[in-house]
């Protein structure tokens, strides 16, 4: 009698309880529907949101925040959040970090989910991410992020038709990092500004008759045989059409010679093959830290870390070119920023951090440049008393490049751009195991990107 | 669910008919089960099958495209090597795990006092086989400077680039699936046991030697546990993910780029999730034909001892 007692409790509060479940559906839905539409609207619920935490005593709340980087990245914005914390004890940031393919993959299931971090780093990549970004316009506006010390033109690289998807958390370009006491070991000329391809391709045959290890490690394909490669063609070349529906170049041809460099210089031993490539997962772990090559592929923000990790003396040089007078293909960008999320409860204290974060002294004495050049005045004013010969080095790097002529540069990655990058790296695997000719491999990945815009 | 809710509005005698009613518990205690299997599995099963036929991509509106993501998946080089590397993973891993499993649970069904430690030991990588860590620990036993290669240099064999030479990449993966041969060895030795030992004891005053034995006794008798641990097993291979994804992220030149390794690629890194829906739909057909076809072979090759009678 007694246990058809507790059966009968048991369903009853079965049934509430899925009664209840079904109405938190659908209040949930009912949220969606009101934010979904107007971005602005919002925007005004935040508002109201934090004039009330305001006024009144201020509320714990609890922020949550990723990014991804290398080790060094990671200890510095660990440091700035513990002082944010510190300052604001109301707040508490939680914080993630990943490698970049990680980050993503993350972010990519918390999109899914409309669950995504309240802070969030984002590269170039961002318009696949635009429904979950909150435009910053308005914070802007009045004042919660301040950007007196940041100039219209910084602002703009990272706006995208009007709205403010973040603030760059500074700029950077690509080089590429050598070890000269290696160069000076294999009795190997420092390459110097206006190298070419042949030049670099020289080199490293070079490393591996003398020294027997690799010239080069990992180089980002994409970015310098499609990113930049194709510019070097021509300044009114990009790889995207600058509006980002459309390749920006007609003729396939141009990809030939960096696949085939590729392939014979694996061929030949001088880089890793794809089995070593897979085993690099961070800078830690690059073949020019661990010694086993003499120059690798760096965004110049991340020579710090790379020469922090490799304890050594590195230099910069900027990438080659296809030709000793042609153009450098390369360009300043902002390197990565920091968006909020339309998932955020709380955007007006992410905001507030993150102005924190991007312009306060001290804060960025920790950061020190390391996600790339501060755009902000006031910080490169802070930061060059005591500013250490890697920075000196890079700071000096990036206005080097800053002052090459360039074509309109298009930043911003559309939104097939992972599939294509994947599958660059494929057909770049395809020649070096023999089963296409770099003619035909060009031509495929030409076709198979040109079809993404379609 | 609803039916109890809905003869809960009416009178209390049907009430109390139907909490008196055996089958009542039943479905309460099933409920939880119920409740999870509805919810994690019919409705995304469901609502994927809607996907399929849409071009929804992560964050932006479905719209339909009717067959349009089947039709570019024929097309799709890549999506036939992915079938391609599944197949030659499972032909290869599933028999090789599978006589191993049996190997090791033979001589286990031998009494000493150590079987049941050993047992326990070899049972401890399906454990953990599955993680992350062990395929992490599998990578770098396979690396430039692993353990491995450092073996073979030892033998003056030299050192192989395991995941840098497309033709061997996928043999690391192989063995590691064959490696967690634990449950199914835990399956066959209880098996093993089942089989009368006066069928050896016969068969033995007649003459036969233990390779006889085994071919007409063990394999004949055992054939129902291979039906299930052959059809479990060839289930799982098929929708291996973690070692490819960890180990070799597809590469080289997608020579372990398992389908649902490609398959989780179209839906998270390349958010195509329509593509990616209508690719777990083709798996799942594929999947349960060969089921099929191999629940159908088995009245050619497994001994019922119900049918002689």
């Amino acid at each position: 009698m007694k246990l058809k007692r507790i059966l009968v409790i048991l369903l009853v509060a079965i049934s509430v309880f899925s009664l209840a479940a079904c109405k938190g559906k659908e209040t949930e839905v009912a949220d969606k529907k009101d934010n979904k539409p107007a971005e602005t609207k919002v925007d005004d619920t935040a508002d109201d949101k934090g004039k009330d935490s305001n006024e009144e005593a201020p509320e714990p709340v609890t922020l949550r925040m990723a990014w991804w980087g290398s080790q060094a990245r990671h200890d510095k914005t660990i440091a700035v959040i513990e002082m944010y914390q510190e300052q604001n004890p109301h707040v508490t940031i939680n914080y993630e970090f990943y490698d970049f393919d990680g980050y993503f993959q993350k972010l990519n299931t918390l999109v899914a989910s409309d669950d995504c971090w309240d802070i969030m780093q984002m590269g170039g990549n961002f318009p696949a991410y635009l429904n979950k970004i909150l435009p910053l316009n308005d914070y802007i506006a009045d004042g919660t992020i301040d950007t007196t010390n940041t100039t219209e033109a910084f602002l703009k690289t990272t706006r995208y038709n009007g709205v403010q998807v973040g603030v760059s958390n500074g700029v950077n370009t690509y080089g590429v990092a050598y070890d000269p006491a290696m160069f000076a070991e294999a009795g190997i000329p420092e390459p110097q500004e206006g190298w070419t391809w042949d030049d670099y391709a020289e080199i490293c045959k070079k490393f591996k008759d003398e020294l027997d290890i690799y010239g080069s490690s990992k180089f980002d394909d994409f970015a310098a045989g499609c990113g930049s490669g194709i510019s070097q063609f021509g300044l009114e070349y990009n790889f995207y059409a600058l509006t980002n529906d459309d390749l920006g170049f007609d003729d396939y041809t141009f990809l030939i010679d960096y696949i085939q460099m590729r392939a014979d210089l694996t061929a030949y031993g001088a880089y890793p093959d794809p089995g070593a490539i897979a085993e690099i997962k961070d800078i830690e772990g690059d073949f020019l830290v661990t010694g086993e090559a003499a120059m690798t592929w760096v965004a110049s923000n991340q020579f710090i870390a790379l020469s922090e990790a490799a304890g050594r003396e590195l230099n910069l040089v900027p990438i080659p070119r296809r030709t000793k007078d042609g153009p450098a293909g390369s360009a300043i960008q902002s390197s990565q920023m920091f968006s909020i999320s339309t998932d955020s409860e709380n955007p007006v204290e992410a905001a507030k951090f993150l102005s924190f974060f991007w312009s306060d002294d001290e804060a960025n004495k920790i950061l020190a440049n390391e996600r790339g050049l501060s755009i902000f005045s006031n910080v490169v004013r802070a930061l060059e008393p005591d500013l250490t010969p890697e920075q000196i080095k890079v700071n000096e790097f990036v206005n080097l490049i800053g002052s090459y002529e360039t074509g309109e540069v298009n930043p911003i990655s559309p939104e097939p751009s992972q599939e294509i990058q994947d599958y660059y790296k494929l057909i770049i695997e395809k020649v070096i195991y023999g089963e296409m000719d770099a003619d035909q491999a060009a031509k495929d990945f030409y076709d198979f990107a040109k079809s993404k815009f379609q | 669910m609803k039916k109890v809710k809905s003869t809960d509005g009416k009178r209390i005698s049907s009430i109390k008919a139907l909490i008196y009613n055996e089958t009542t518990a039943g479905y309460l205690f099933a409920l939880p089960f119920i409740i999870g299997f509805l919810g994690f599995t019919i409705v995304p099963i469901l609502s994927s099958f809607y996907y399929s036929f849409t071009d929804y991509s992560l964050g932006n509106k479905a719209s339909w495209i009717g067959l349009n993501n089947y039709i570019t998946l024929m097309g799709d080089k890549r999506f036939w090597n992915s079938v391609y590397v599944t197949f030659k993973y499972v032909l290869t891993s599933v028999p090789l795990k599978l006589i191993f499993a049996l190997f090791i649970a033979m001589i286990m069904t031998r009494k000493t006092r150590l079987t049941g430690f050993y047992r326990s030991l070899y049972y401890v990588p399906s454990l953990i086989g599955g993680s992350i860590a062990v395929t992490l620990v599998w990578k770098e036993l396979f690396s430039r400077r692993g353990l491995i290669n450092q073996l073979l240099g030892m033998a003056g064999i030299g050192r192989v680039s395991w995941f840098g030479n497309q033709k061997v990449a996928l043999i690391p993966l192989i063995l590691l699936t064959v490696w967690q041969f634990g449950s199914s060895m835990i399956i066959f030795a209880a098996g093993l046991k089942q089989i009368p030992t006066t069928y050896y004891e016969a068969a033995k005053i007649d003459g036969a030697n233990r390779r006889k034995s085994f071919f007409k006794i063990t394999l004949p008798c055992l054939s129902p546990v291979i039906l299930y641990n052959l059809v479990m097993q060839t289930i799982s291979a098929f929708m291996t993910f973690t070692q490819a994804f960890v180990i070799t992220s597809g590469g080289p030149n997608d020579a372990t780029n398992f389908y649902a390794l490609y398959m989780y690629n179209n839906a998270f890194t390349y958010r195509k999730m329509g593509y990616a829906s209508a690719m777990s739909w083709i798996m799942l057909v594929f999947i349960s034909i060969i089921t099929l076809l191999i629940f159908k072979s088995s009245k050619y090759w497994v001994f019922n001892e119900s049918d002689k009678e």
